[in-house]
């Protein structure tokens, strides 16, 4: 398997030693790999920070956008050309922060994508600051009296969103998380898999160890079909943290809506031009 | 032109003065007739005060009138509004029950509209009342306005029809059989003067849709919402994809997606919108990714006049966007060349992938003109989209010409990256020096073609509209125009050849890259050139220095977020 990875980027990768991001890369490739994507019929989406240096480090197709502009972009790739894989690798802060608004609106529109947050609850790229999902009393350089706003809940928010398919993980559990990877590309329409990752450079809060002694995979009695008791899991933090599927439902595409409406529009292809001059008529 | 007639319909939102309107001008239209409409609007849906103007004559018409031969006024605000414009001799048309009107002299024409509509039915028919009235005050067969009507209301179904029929026949004959003296002017028809009626956002939008237009995502927003609303009608016979975005960054974002992808994509917005985009559209330049935006102008700064009009955001458009790369900046004098121009935009935005702006007003977006039938032969969405890539295919070669190969995913087996950051040839992140000479050098480079493209000035000399190959310029007074002033200050020329002037107007539809050589020739000899726009700065005539060196001698400014008058005009000179 490992020999086969197509997706296998040779070249030199600018993460810290010790970062959870090598971790969600081995995951994404796996997840590709064990689908039988080709490089060629994957695009993976980002905006601005560690998470979304991910795309160059990969052999695949890259967008590598703005900062919290990534599910936009994600959107006008696939409606366009719906027999893409798009993955969108992004981060807390990219996500959660700067892009907020857009989430929102991605998961209403419902379009198949699978959306990938690398969640450190630290912003990495500007060196240390509070994030979306940082913890009440973290202190560092621009909240040094301790972060005084409450941490963004992504699972709770997105099954209130009812999100097709709302998943954590834990970045060190490398099978795990690419199994949900899996499981996300192959859901049609929006999957979010929010991944607990440490950053060894700035969070010394949610550390390895942090992690490791509080993540636990749900059992195969837990239900995600249910929406109440997928929200009553979405609340469940502190010295336990559930990881898995937390949320599954089903609602029509975004995709589906344009393939009902025949609207499939080709590159290169030009207007009909007796339709166009029938325009010419209504004025 | 054997006649020239105004007509102001003036009242309150919600009242029907653009049920009115549309009555009037498809059945002057069908007779052959030139209109040029303008609507003045307040931002709300109910209430105010607005009004159309419509001039009618036998010639093309490209501006408004600040005086009116008939008055349609549907509330007492109206007429105190405007009666002091409409001279001896003029119409004004008032509902005697509902309007207060202080000492009517013989210009006032009393219709009970109200009434004559519920004798038909409803009330709600006073609008077609009103428009019968005042197609028999202009000796307009009845005729064609029925046919519209059945037209019109087809949907609606018979009942609807056949009582708006019987509100047209009241209100044309109860005109006739009370002001028969009343004698307007001589209307001929000229029934085989095939034209179209279109106004500047329809006109953008179809151009959109015969340039090959495959996807558009904006947000609402005045003046520009006619442009993107036009094309999302058409967006399932088109095979467009259209989205409502959540806000102008998603909208300029989801284009660039899909001009990833291989879409000819666009965006619509105004000046607030278009601040948001900002950022996205640097992220166009440095991507190199084709996409067409379409900047409806208002009056600024924030708010500002929100339905009203200007041409404040010209030289924001040259630089918009955060550090250095090509744009096209286009801006149509009239809706005929907005067409072409649209499609010319999206070929050009694909040929050199770079952004391409088509700059509209309110008045320009709004105002309704009559033209000969565009010819869809003239300009063809034309694809430079190679069909075959290598395998070891660069997204950003570095080419001669600064345009390099533009793929798109599964094209083949090939991968790429498009980049935010300063990137390689082959998309990836770099920060080598030498690399970054390279890439702002092949960007840069791409001026050189994109100077000898589509969007010569036009400079018209009297009756003559001179084609670009004219060398030099012969009047001694040369009137400097970009985008919708083109009708306003063509007019003022027309009047002033009159006078035996010599008198010239340089239009410029394209703005970037400048047509530095063109202005030049054009403007060399000239003992006076005056710039009219729509802004507090001159803006046009600040670029023109830069450009060329060549400084106006004067300014004709207006930015009460009202569009020129050729009488404003003639007053300033």
């Amino acid at each position: 398997m490992e020999n086969t990875n197509p997706f296998h980027y040779e070249g030199e990768l600018s993460w810290c030693p010790g970062c959870g991001d090598f971790q969600i890369l081995k995951s994404v490739e796996k997840a590709l790999t064990s689908l039988n994507k080709k490089p060629s019929e994957v695009v993976l989406v980002s905006g601005i920070g560690q998470a979304a240096k991910l795309p160059h480090y990969m052999k695949a197709n890259g967008f590598n956008g703005l900062h919290g502009r990534a599910l936009p972009p994600a959107f006008g790739i696939k409606s366009f050309n719906r027999d893409l894989t798009v993955l969108v690798t992004t981060g807390d802060g990219d996500c959660y922060g700067e892009g907020g608004n857009h989430l929102i609106h991605a998961i209403r529109r419902n379009i198949d994508i699978t959306v990938i947050v690398h969640n450190n609850q630290v912003y990495g790229l500007t060196k240390g600051q509070a994030s979306p999902t940082s913890e009440v009393g973290m202190v560092t350089k621009t909240q040094p009296f301790g972060v005084v706003s409450l941490p963004f809940n992504p699972i709770a928010f997105a099954i209130a969103m009812d999100t097709p398919f709302v998943a954590r993980s834990y970045s060190k559990d490398i099978d795990f998380t690419a199994d949900l990877i899996k499981q996300g590309i192959e859901t049609k329409g929006f999957a979010l898999i929010d991944i607990l990752q440490p950053c060894v450079s700035f969070n010394k809060i949610n550390t390895y160890q942090w992690y490791s002694q509080r993540a636990y995979k749900l059992d195969n009695n837990y239900d995600p079909t249910n929406r109440v008791k997928a929200f009553e899991k979405s609340l469940e933090w502190g010295d336990k943290i559930p990881i898995g599927v937390i949320y599954r439902s089903q609602r029509q595409t975004y995709d589906e809506t344009l393939d009902r409406l025949g609207i499939k529009p080709q590159v290169n292809s030009q207007p009909d031009l007796s339709k166009v001059k029938s325009l010419l008529s209504e004025f | 032109m054997s006649f020239d007639i105004s007509i102001k319909i003036a009242g309150q939102a919600g009242q029907g003065i653009q049920s009115i309107a549309e009555i009037l001008l498809k059945v002057l239209k069908l007779n052959g007739l030139h209109v040029f409409a303008y609507q003045d609007y307040m931002s709300r849906v109910r209430g105010g005060h607005n009004f159309m103007q419509v001039r009618i004559s036998d010639s093309p018409v490209y501006s408004i009138k600040e005086d009116c031969n008939i008055l349609v006024a549907l509330d007492t605000n109206s007429v105190d509004v405007h009666r002091n414009e409409v001279p001896k001799g003029g119409a004004i048309i008032y509902d005697p029950h509902s309007t207060m009107v202080d000492s009517p002299d013989n210009r006032f024409i009393p219709i009970p509209m109200n009434n004559l509509a519920k004798e038909v039915g409803s009330p709600i028919l006073s609008n077609t009342i009103s428009a019968g009235s005042i197609l028999a005050l202009l000796d307009i067969n009845k005729m064609d306005a029925e046919e519209f009507v059945k037209k019109q209301f087809a949907k609606k179904g018979e009942e609807v029809i056949e009582k708006n029929l019987k509100a047209l026949e009241r209100g044309y004959l109860y005109f006739l059989e009370n002001f028969r003296s009343w004698k307007f002017t001589d209307i001929k028809a000229q029934k085989n003067n095939k034209l179209i009626m279109i106004n500047g956002s329809e006109a953008v939008g179809f151009g959109a849709i015969a340039g090959g237009c495959q996807f558009i995502a904006a947000y609402p927003m005045s003046p520009s919402t006619g442009v993107f609303t036009y094309i999302t009608g058409k967006a399932k016979e088109f095979n467009i994809i259209s989205e409502q975005a959540e806000d102008e960054i998603a909208a300029i974002n989801m284009a660039l997606g899909a001009s990833f992808s291989g879409a000819r994509a666009m965006t619509t917005t105004s000046g607030g919108g278009l601040s948001l985009m900002a950022e996205g559209l640097s992220l166009a330049g440095v991507m190199e990714a084709p996409v067409v935006v379409v900047n409806a102008q208002r009056p600024g700064p924030a708010t500002g006049l929100a339905t009203r009009t200007g041409q404040e955001d010209l030289e924001y458009v040259l630089h918009i966007g955060h550090g250095e790369f090509p744009r096209f900046v286009f801006a149509p004098g009239h809706p005929e060349e907005a067409f072409y121009t649209t499609i010319h935009a999206f070929n050009l935005s694909d040929k050199y992938q770079v952004p391409a702006f088509i700059l509209i007003d309110q008045y320009f977006a709004d105002t309704y003109a009559t033209a000969k039938e565009f010819d869809l032969n003239k300009v063809k969405a034309i694809s430079s989209q190679p069909s075959a890539f290598s395998n070891d295919y660069k997204r950003y070669q570095i080419t001669k010409s600064g345009v390099s190969p533009r793929a798109y995913p599964m094209q083949g087996d090939f991968t790429f990256i498009a980049d935010s950051h300063e990137h390689t040839e082959n998309g990836h992140i770099t920060e080598d020096g030498e690399v970054r000479n390279k890439m702002v050098e092949k960007r840069f480079r791409k001026l050189k073609g994109m100077q000898k493209e589509f969007g010569k000035p036009t400079y018209y000399y009297g009756d003559k509209l001179v084609p670009s190959s004219f060398k030099k310029g012969k009047a001694k007074t040369v009137f400097l125009a970009w985008g919708s002033n083109y009708g306003v200050v063509r007019e003022t020329v027309d009047y002033l050849k009159k006078q035996k002037r010599s008198v010239a107007m340089l239009h410029f539809n394209r703005i970037y890259p400048f047509p530095r050589k063109e202005a030049i020739a054009f403007l060399k000899g000239a003992k006076e050139i005056i710039t009219v726009e729509n802004n507090y700065q001159g803006q046009f005539g600040n670029i023109l220095k830069a450009e060329t060196g060549i400084e106006v001698d004067g300014k004709i400014l207006k930015y009460d977020g009202r569009p020129f008058t050729v009488e404003y005009i003639l007053k300033r000179i």
